[in-house]
């Protein structure tokens, strides 16, 4: 008898479990297949890729697509040729720019950051507003005049014209979260530094900001990924391979109606494999600092 | 009594000019690439100004904005972007907070399933919305393909071709986007519950909806208001994903008030016109941040 009472309690369906495992692979498969779909592509030949039905895997795999870039085709010379050729070159734009980006904000947001974790000063609360109150500002309020002063000064499709405006983007965000990290750091550090009679600066190069180290990682990626994805000041501000970024390029891609998706696709994967990268490789720091600071948007 | 006090009150005097010195960097920057544009662009606003017609050039004081609301784009547009923000947010929020309540339990691959979850992150705008453009293409997207091979659909549709498609097509791409972020918010408020709660639930016998819905709801109060606010603000703006899925189309289906002012702007170069949209945008945008700030406010991040 004890038996037939005791077989269903212990093969009781786990409902949670089940719940929660098709929950996890369904929103797995949500956040994974449309990037898999361009990744695939993107080594696929325009004849699969465009296939009816799809074949979900390349089944001739080529890196023909990605090898156009560099040495584009007679086929890739016609179609789209401009935006394949400018590709290489957007992506070192990128590059140089978002790394000037996350160098500059640094610089100038170690200072502010460090003000608001060590003092006590009149105004700090009104200022931190007044940072935060910048980062709402909408990029497209500012685009106009932004515009016309780079024109006047004559810094239009330069590197210069897009790393100041992706410093006044990304640094009431970078302010944010040194702020709270260099809080984490322990003030005894700096107190010993000064009873063995370091100077204040000589304190922050050799004690403090190598403690800091990790927060200052964090918010160099932010900065970096801030620039590098940036989409609108770079449609305004570049118009030649001189200083198009590459998400500028990979739009020329997709409005241009002769485009062929594969080319498309590997001009995206190439888009998105930095800030992915970094991504990842910091992922707990990023994680950490975006809900302390809620500050992307 | 009096010395001490002197020298109690002089120090915070040296912290005030060490902090406003060491911030002067960052608010000479800010002033000059935010401040000053935001002003500058109130004043173009007030003008006719067309780059094509320089000469045409003057002050027309607020006629610009008057000119508002009988514009027809414009008004299209502020109807386009308000729909865009609640289908957006109601999807967001949903999805987000689901997600977070599944990476909130233990389970193998969590750890898999989070690192998952930042991959629409790091994705720059632009390369969003040309992948959900070969996903929802009308001849050889993967989303028809998908679609009949599990026998759902006949044949293949064209998804963005009708007005109301091309919207819902949008928002879902754009939803994509911008999850993660509302996930990471929302996970971190999951994780200053303290387990006790839970386990005072169970205590009394509370089945899993009560436990959700008189401990963690009211937990999770004040990250969904962040999320709300931020999400709005950012659907709001939203650009890189809608110019480059649907460019603002078929028609003006899609055309947001972001997309509008850069047509005027770049197709345009009606600045003026253009500075008055914008300075449309800043005004609610600036409605909204003032909610967001007091909630931080509230919340005691303020604190220094």
């Amino acid at each position: 008898m004890s038996t037939v009472v005791n077989v269903p309690l212990r093969y009781r369906i786990p409902w949670k479990k089940i719940v929660l495992y098709v929950l996890a692979v369904g929103f797995a498969l949500y956040l994974v297949l449309p990037f898999y779909w361009i990744v695939a592509m993107s080594f696929m030949h325009e004849v699969d890729a465009i296939s009816v039905p799809p074949h979900w895997v390349p089944i001739h795999p080529t890196l023909e697509n990605y090898l156009g870039f560099v040495r584009p085709n007679a086929a890739q010379e016609l179609v789209g040729g401009r935006a394949v050729s400018e590709t290489p070159y957007s992506l070192r734009n990128s590059l140089v720019v978002a790394t000037a980006t996350a160098v500059l904000n640094l610089a100038l947001a170690t200072f502010a950051a460090y003000s608001f974790s060590r003092l006590k000063f009149r105004g700090s609360q009104v200022l931190l507003v007044l940072y935060l109150l910048t980062r709402m500002v909408p990029g497209i309020a500012i685009i106009i005049p932004f515009y016309l002063l780079m024109r006047s000064f004559g810094l239009l499709d330069t590197y210069l014209a897009l790393i100041l405006s992706y410093t006044t983007f990304a640094l009431p965000i970078t302010i944010w979260i040194l702020k709270d990290f260099f809080r984490s750091v322990p003030r005894e550090l700096e107190e010993a530094a000064r009873v063995d009679r370091c100077g204040w600066f000589r304190t922050m190069w050799t004690v403090f900001l190598p403690v800091a180290a990790p927060g200052l990682v964090a918010a160099a990626v932010f900065a970096f990924m801030t620039a590098w994805n940036e989409f609108m000041f770079a449609l305004f501000l570049t118009s030649t391979k001189a200083a198009k970024t590459i998400p500028v390029v990979a739009a020329n891609f997709a409005t241009d109606f002769n485009t062929q998706f594969t080319v498309m696709a590997a001009a995206g994967v190439l888009a998105v494999v930095p800030p992915l990268a970094l991504a990842l490789l910091f992922q707990r720091k990023l994680v950490q600092g975006m809900a302390a600071g809620s500050v992307k948007g | 009594m009096a010395v001490l006090k002197g020298s109690a009150e002089r120090r915070p005097l040296g912290d005030n000019a060490k902090a406003w010195a060491l911030n002067a960097p960052a608010i000479a920057v800010i002033a000059l690439l935010v401040a000053y544009p935001i002003g500058y662009s109130f004043y173009v606003s007030l003008q006719k100004n067309n780059l094509k017609r320089p000469r045409a050039k003057r002050f027309i004081g607020f006629d610009n904005y008057k000119a508002l609301l009988s514009d027809q784009a414009f008004l299209s547009a502020l109807k386009v972007s308000a729909l865009f923000v609640l289908v957006v947010l109601g999807l967001t929020v949903v999805l987000a907070l689901i997600l977070a309540l599944v990476l909130n339990e233990r389970f193998r691959g969590r750890g898999l399933l989070l690192s998952l979850a930042l991959l629409p992150w790091a994705m720059p705008g632009v390369v969003n919305g040309l992948m959900w453009r070969t996903i929802f293409d009308a001849k050889t997207g993967a989303l028809n393909g998908l679609l009949q091979q599990l026998g759902l659909i006949d044949s293949y549709h064209a998804w963005l071709t009708s007005g109301s498609g091309a919207f819902l097509f949008t928002a879902l791409a754009q939803v994509w986007n911008t999850l993660p972020f509302s996930v990471i918010i929302l996970l971190a408020g999951l994780s200053t519950i303290p387990s006790e709660l839970y386990d005072a639930a169970t205590v009394d016998r509370a089945g899993a909806w009560r436990r959700f819905t008189e401990v963690t709801v009211p937990w999770l109060l004040h990250p969904l208001l962040i999320v709300l606010i931020l999400e709005t603000m950012n659907a709001f703006r939203a650009f890189d994903t809608i110019y480059v899925l649907t460019g603002g189309g078929p028609g003006d289906a899609t055309t947001t008030i972001a997309l509008l002012d850069v047509q005027t702007v770049l197709t345009f170069t009606d600045f003026g016109l253009g500075s008055a949209y914008a300075w449309v945008i800043t005004a609610i945008t600036l409605l909204i941040s003032v909610g967001y700030i007091g909630l931080l406010y509230r919340k005691g991040n303020f604190e220094v």
